[in-house]
């Protein structure tokens, strides 16, 4: 970006006498990107014996006149920076360089490490404090703004900003009618929408996806986060609150389940479930992307450069990146994660309306326990039958008394659990060898599950394929000879510690051979066929008699299987009696159908601290398994110290980052706000407030909006509207051919911003022009049109993408599923973030293949013949303008409208006895058109529609 | 660099505009290259995805038959990591290749029996014995190999030499991708092997496929005739001037030229994948699977019309190579499938005379252990991943042809001779572009990033 900054110098240094070199603003970025490289903070690394970005030690070589002597020897050899290096000093960095130093040589701290202090405003007539600093320095410049934007452009503009979606023709004449844009702007910031509009660029920053990455990419379920966010942004949490939270809001006293699923936020890393990989590898990574992701995102610094060595450009040393790793390093996660849904740690995270389910049900539960207070006074007098044998009853799967006696009994659909479900299976078994019950395919090293005795010793497995992707456990002891009850109960966590075993109402140590189940029985949809069998399966049959077999489809309790096992017990009785009545039995339903409930709650990976902490180390060159200087935790030296009293723990680091001497959040928040208004941060590179990071175009701005922000208690909203209140926000967007070459990228602000929407907003944008959009926020993520194949093309399981059914068709793009090896082809299409890793600077390009995607996806032709539908009917006299003002905002001028009726008139033409093909080409998407409406003149107006949804306008923000 | 950053220049709105038009429609690479006079102007990469085994196919240890079912040395393995797979099996029987090897061509080429046709084109080919990687599973081996770094988010190797050099059609992609499946072991491959990571969008590698809409989103709705498109443009055209007219942003005009190029892919592209033109002795020639839509044989065809009309970066992945288990078996479907048409594909471009200025590589992300995973027995064995050595060939546009490069101990284990980094081939391959691996930057989060990473030689003696 020198090149920019050169234009500017150039500007200023024409206009007046030779301007003053800043330190910080004109000199670091040269001595950063030229030589710090080897004279910077990694040079001992290097034996370098002289730093440039030391003062003491860069002052010998500027007093000494050998600074400038290297920089413009003739002789390559003599000349810095070196030939070999590939960097080059030009003329110009030159200059400024020598103006510095006879301007006496100023030296300057890093600006983004010393804490923000609010600036005066500059002089000016402007009323607004961001005008203020913008036409300052426009005046310097000798520019001027923009004429305000036309209130067309600007409602269209700020509801596409605040809420990612245009405003409707209703809105636009209410807008146009009261000419109050304050009030616009409360409304739109009142929306639900913009909650969502702005979880989506955060989502982006926290690498969301629901598939764990890497080469398996099975599917994860983290969408409670994601609802959190946008839950986050619609309350106005205070931004400090949403960073400590989402950092360690499990660590909080007395942590509520929101603040637990907050955590979410760097469990969204890649997580690798590849047979191969060596665990303790990955689980490296996993802690450096959290470094890296939390600095990235919450400091502005590229951390990730210390991993190996020392900064090479910034101050901060390999060991200052391992004290902050140790924050992250306490987990209780594994390095290869699960195949399938969530990795430990995870918490079951009902949704508000599950909540509120539950508590309907345990009011009820509570009601029926009052009710069965009494009952047991009868127990005494209660006789039971003769040889009294007691089963539970509730969510009974299936009962067989008689059992097996050397033929081998198949139940088909019984016993149908996959490896998710609960269940229970339990019988009175007398032999010493074979299979007991099983649910696999009949051969050995086959699947499924299945109790067995073999070698005279209990055995149990669940496998879904042989030999490691499976859970397989045999008893410690073996089985003395004769009868026992038998049962085993699983709880679904797919762990061998989800299954207990019991032998006559006892449970069994078991050995745990193998615990790596991932795979479900059930395959992509396919049903798992194999019956349960009794004595049988797996190759094998039982030598000997079973009898009373039952299986349950929950996981029944200890003392539920002693009862059952031991028919005399005091349980046994007093259970057979209290089930003679209804109150009980009603009872036992309630409880069933809550557990059921619990088992339908989403979970969502958080982050948890194990009790003891963990030892860090240095790892060399950043090698998982070459571990050197054991670390503490800490926080980098060149910035503030912990705050008094907060422990060195993750938590302590939250409240470091949000504390008002952190000289980085606010700057970082604000600017990454600012990116999204203006299409570039005050400090372009977004990602990066270091050494190499750009100077910052308006840096009293920046720390006055920091400042500001941080003084009305980090308030999102207020920082918002103060934002899009400003006249360098509502200005006009037009510009000059010379203002264009004097600013080509809009950084000084003399018009307005105007720059392609991202995908989501374009995909909203059509949907809600087409009144196909809905409005439902949150819940799992969907399926919206794509390309057939995709998935299956490159996916290990030859998986297919299961388009979803109504509504979710019309979801916002934020809620479309994102598979990583596989992304959505129009998100990609239009330079989403690639939610691999943190993304925060926005990227937009123009390319043949987004024409592509606009003329001819589904989504795009649905939403034109819906807007060609809305033209019909809504438009009154003037279809073609009503429809150019649903997608634009806008009339369109007399040379628009010519254009549009020599369109429409050609498309009629076209149209006009084409039946077949004006039935195929209305087929597009699954909502049908309207049976009232001709074809051709349907078919018509929708190509009109779909000629506007591919307008420039169309896909930007004017 | 972005249109916008073009701009900075300081031109004439016309001469803008041309200078757009250019940029959108072929993205014209960087001004200061080449660094020096290429040898090659394309590259077509034939990726074997899933890691095909060198003991089998490249890697002749004839001293081996002796080491049959023993173990493994120590003094061979030192100690070295194993993947997950084979870390806990008790033994690592040493597994000589079941198949023949023979010499070819004038060098005296050691090939298997598997390669009855890339056998004779020994002559063309550098086989290169000596790669090593630093990965030991599928997809961070594939990234690195596609990236220059194991962790994903990185520039492919295609949108490199895209973002450097541009494309030379006007009609077409500057990188393409097509996939295959192979009949045996699949592992995932992922979009992002392919994507531009931190440069521009617009290097990303367009994925052609089979079928219908060779590129995503290129067919028209039903009902909807190229002539209806052209007028549906022409009117868009004219919409979007009149909004250039007020707003003068050169991003109007760049969406202009985007659409255009979009409209003459909607022809070239199809026109590029209609084989049915081709002779029946190419067919011949590149085998029986290459009249079937989306095979590798197929795809090698259609490499070689994409070459023809000027993409500079095409690649190939066909997958199917991971062979843990029963490998005598799949590996001779997979060679059935790849070994025919990738000898076709140089035979086909000599001809033309394309060979000299096109370079194919032909490589999988690691190797394959010498110790059997699994039972071995006289005809059945499996492989692991082995990142320590494998081969990979390379022939055409600046290759010595007819040459062996590096050596392997006789287990093929490690290397004794020459060994060469993924960093290296990376360099390499720039070299024969006419790029200098070293001055290929792109500045991200504040560091020049290369696709070489801090590394990389040009592997000089493999240069004709």
């Amino acid at each position: 970006m020198w090149s920019l900054l050169f234009l500017f110098a150039l500007a200023a240094s024409s206009a007046a006498a030779p301007r003053e070199i800043e330190f910080n603003r004109d000199v670091r970025p040269i001595l950063s990107d030229k030589c710090y490289f080897c004279h910077g903070p990694d040079a001992a690394a290097k034996k370098i014996p002289l730093r440039l970005d030391v003062e003491q030690q860069a002052r010998r070589v500027i007093d000494s006149g050998a600074l400038i002597k290297r920089i413009t020897a003739e002789k390559d050899a003599m000349r810095m920076p070196p030939v070999h290096s590939g960097l080059k000093l030009v003329a110009s960095e030159i200059e400024t360089l020598k103006s510095w130093i006879e301007q006496g040589a100023k030296w300057q701290r890093h600006w983004s490490f010393i804490a923000p202090r609010r600036p005066a405003l500059p002089e000016g007539s402007a009323k607004h404090p961001i005008d203020r600093f913008i036409e300052a320095r426009l005046l310097r410049e000798g520019l001027i703004p923009a004429a305000p934007a036309n209130p067309e452009t600007l409602l269209r503009r700020v509801s596409l900003d605040l809420t990612g979606v245009p405003p409707s023709p209703a809105e636009m004449d209410a807008f146009l009618k009261e000419n109050n844009y304050e009030q616009a702007v409360d409304r739109l910031l009142a929306s639900p929408r913009y909650g969502e509009h702005m979880a989506a660029r955060w989502l982006d920053a926290a690498r969301y996806a629901d598939s764990n990455g890497y080469q398996y990419d099975g599917e994860r379920v983290m969408w409670r986060w994601r609802d959190w966010v946008i839950g986050a942004f619609n309350g106005n949490k205070r931004f400090d609150r949403f960073t400590l939270e989402q950092i360690a809001g499990d660590m909080l006293p007395d942590a509520t389940l929101d603040q637990k699923i907050a955590t979410g936020f760097n469990r969204n890393h890649r997580a690798n479930t590849e047979d191969g990989i060596i665990p303790e590898e990955y689980a490296v990574e996993y802690v450096v992307d959290r470094v890296e992701t939390t600095s990235t995102v919450f400091m502005g610094l590229t951390l990730g450069c210390t991993r190996c060595h020392n900064h090479k450009y910034d101050p901060f040393t390999q060991k200052e990146f391992y004290q902050v790793f140790a924050y992250f390093n306490n987990i209780p996660e594994l390095g290869r994660a699960m195949k399938y849904g969530n990795s430990p740690p995870l918490i079951p995270a009902p949704t508000d309306e599950q909540k509120k389910k539950l508590d309907a049900l345990d009011a009820k539960i509570a009601a029926a326990e009052t009710r069965v207070k009494t009952l047991d006074r009868g127990l005494a007098q209660w006789s039971p039958p003769a040889n009294l044998k007691w089963s539970p009853t509730t969510a009974l799967d299936y009962a067989n008394d008689a059992g097996f006696d050397g033929k081998v009994v198949d139940v088909p659909g019984k016993a149908a659990f996959d490896i998710e479900d609960r269940f229970t299976l339990a019988a009175w078994a007398d032999g010493a060898d074979g299979s007991v019950l099983t649910r696999m395919t009949n051969t050995p090293r086959g699947k499924g599950f299945g109790i067995y005795i073999a070698n005279g010793k209990l055995h149990v497995h669940m496998t879904s394929a042989y030999s490691d992707d499976a859970i397989r456990m045999d008893a410690e002891q073996p089985l003395a000879p004769g009868r026992h009850h038998i049962a085993m109960t699983y709880s679904g966590s797919r762990m061998a510690e989800g299954i207990k075993i019991y032998v006559d109402g006892q449970p069994v140590a078991m050995k745990v051979q193998i615990d790596t189940l991932y795979r479900p029985f059930n395959n992509a949809g396919k049903p798992f066929p194999e019956p349960l069998r009794i004595g049988g399966g797996g190759g094998g049959i039982f030598k000997g008699r079973i009898n009373d077999v039952r299986v349950y489809s929950r996981m029944l309790s200890p003392n539920e299987v002693a009862a059952m096992a031991m028919p005399e017990s005091e349980n046994a009785r007093r259970w057979s009696y209290l089930e003679t009545h209804e109150q009980w039995r009603a009872l036992m339903a309630l409880k069933h159908e809550r557990e059921l409930l619990e088992r339908t709650f989403p979970t969502v990976m958080i982050m948890s601290e194990m009790p003891h902490r963990k030892d860090t180390f240095m790892l060399v060159r950043g090698a998982y398994d070459k571990p050197g200087e054991r670390v503490e935790p800490g926080v980098p030296a060149i910035l503030p110290p912990l705050p008094v009293g907060a422990p060195n723990n993750r938590l302590g680091f939250a409240q470091w980052l949000i504390s008002r001497d952190n000289p980085l959040l606010a700057r970082v928040t604000v600017n990454r706000f600012w990116q999204m208004y203006f299409g570039t941060g005050i400090v372009k590179t977004t990602e990066d407030f270091g050494s190499q990071g750009e100077w910052p175009v308006h840096p009293e701005l920046l720390d006055w909006l920091a400042v500001e922000f941080m003084e009305s208690g980090w308030d999102v909203k207020a920082l918002q509207k103060l934002i899009v209140t400003s006249n360098a926000y509502k200005q006009s967007s037009k510009a000059s051919p010379e203002l264009l070459q004097k600013d080509p990228e809009n950084r000084l602000l003399a018009r307005g911003p105007r720059f392609r929407l991202s995908p989501e907003m374009i995909r909203d944008a059509a949907l809600a022009e087409a009144g196909l959009l809905v409005g439902k926020i949150g819940g799992p993520s969907v399926k919206p049109y794509q390309p057939d194949g995709l998935w299956k093309e490159l996916t290990m399981q030859t998986l297919e993408y299961e388009q979803s059914r109504g509504e979710d068709l019309y979801r916002r793009g934020l809620y479309t599923f994102w598979k990583r090896t596989v992304a959505p082809p129009m998100m990609v299409n239009f330079d989403s973030a690639n939610r691999e890793a943190c993304v925060v600077r926005e990227n937009r390009t123009n390319t043949p293949l987004q024409a592509l995607n606009l003329m001819n996806d589904t989504t795009f032709l649905e939403s034109a013949r819906f807007i060609g539908q809305r033209m019909i009917k809504e438009g009154g006299a003037d279809r073609l303008g009503y429809g150019f003002r649903l997608v634009t905002g806008r009339q369109p001028s007399a040379n628009e409208r010519a254009v549009l009726r020599g369109s429409l008139q050609y498309h009629l033409d076209y149209f006009a006895g084409k039946d077949d093909e004006i039935k195929s080409f209305l087929k597009q998407g699954v909502t049908p058109a309207d049976a009232d409406i001709p074809p051709r003149e349907l078919a018509a107006y929708a190509s009109v529609a779909s000629l506007l949804l591919n307008l420039d306008e169309a896909v930007t923000k004017e | 660099m972005t249109r916008r950053e073009l701009l900075q220049g300081g031109a004439g709105i016309a001469a803008l505009n041309a200078l757009l038009s250019r940029d959108a429609q072929a993205s014209g690479g960087l001004p200061a290259l080449p660094h020096f006079a290429p040898k090659a102007k394309r590259v077509i990469y034939l990726f074997q995805h899933g890691a095909p085994s060198q003991l089998d196919l490249f890697d002749y240890k004839p001293a081996l038959v002796s080491q049959r079912g023993k173990d493994l040395p120590e003094s061979v393995r030192k100690g070295q990591r194993l993947t997950g797979m084979t870390a806990y099996q008790a033994t690592f029987p040493a597994a000589p290749s079941i198949f023949k090897f023979a010499q070819h061509g004038k060098s005296g080429m050691w090939l298997s029996e598997l390669l009855p046709h890339t056998a004779k084109m020994a002559d063309e080919i550098c086989l290169i014995k000596s790669v090593r990687t630093e990965a030991i599973n599928h997809d961070p081996a594939l990234t690195f190999f596609q990236t220059g770094f194991q962790l994903a988010g990185r520039p492919s190797m295609g949108s490199w030499v895209s973002y450097g050099l541009g494309a030379e059609s006007q009609d077409l992609p500057a990188f393409v991708v097509m996939v295959s499946q192979g009949g045996g072991n699949s592992q995932a491959l992922a979009d992002r092997q392919w994507a531009s990571g931190f440069l521009p969008s617009q290097y990303q590698g367009v994925k052609f496929r089979s079928g219908a809409d060779p590129v995503l989103y290129l067919s028209n709705p039903a009902g909807y005739t190229p002539a209806a498109r052209r007028r549906f443009l022409d009117d868009l055209g004219s919409l979007n001037r009149l909004n250039y007219d007020e707003y003068q942003d050169p991003e109007i005009s760049a969406r202009i030229a985007q659409y255009e190029m979009a409209f003459r892919m909607q022809s070239s592209v199809p026109e590029l994948a209609d084989l049915s033109k081709e002779s029946p002795e190419t067919f011949e020639m590149y085998g029986p699977d290459s009249r079937k839509p989306g095979s590798y044989a197929a795809n090698c065809i259609l490499a070689r019309r994409l070459a023809e009309r000027g993409v500079r970066f095409i690649q190939l992945f066909h997958r199917g190579w991971d062979q843990h288990g029963n490998l005598p078996k799949e590996i001779r479907g997979q060679c059935m499938q790849t070994d025919q048409p990738s000898a076709a594909l140089i035979q086909d471009l000599k001809q033309r005379g394309m060979l000299d200025e096109t370079l194919v590589v032909w490589s999988g992300e690691f190797g394959r252990t010498v110790y059997s995973q699994g039972v071995l027995t006289e005809t059945n064995y499996g492989r692991d991943h082995h990142p320590r050595c494998f081969s990979i060939w390379m022939a055409g546009g600046g290759i010595k042809g007819g040459m062996t490069y590096g050596e392997t101990d006789d287990f093929s284990y490690n290397i004794v001779e020459n060994p060469v980094e993924v960093h290296d081939l990376h360099a390499t391959m720039m070299h024969c572009l006419g790029v200098d691996h070293m001055r290929l930057t792109y500045k991200f989060q504040g560091r020049h990033y290369r696709l070489t990473d801090v590394h990389g030689n040009v592997l000089k003696e493999i240069l004709s």
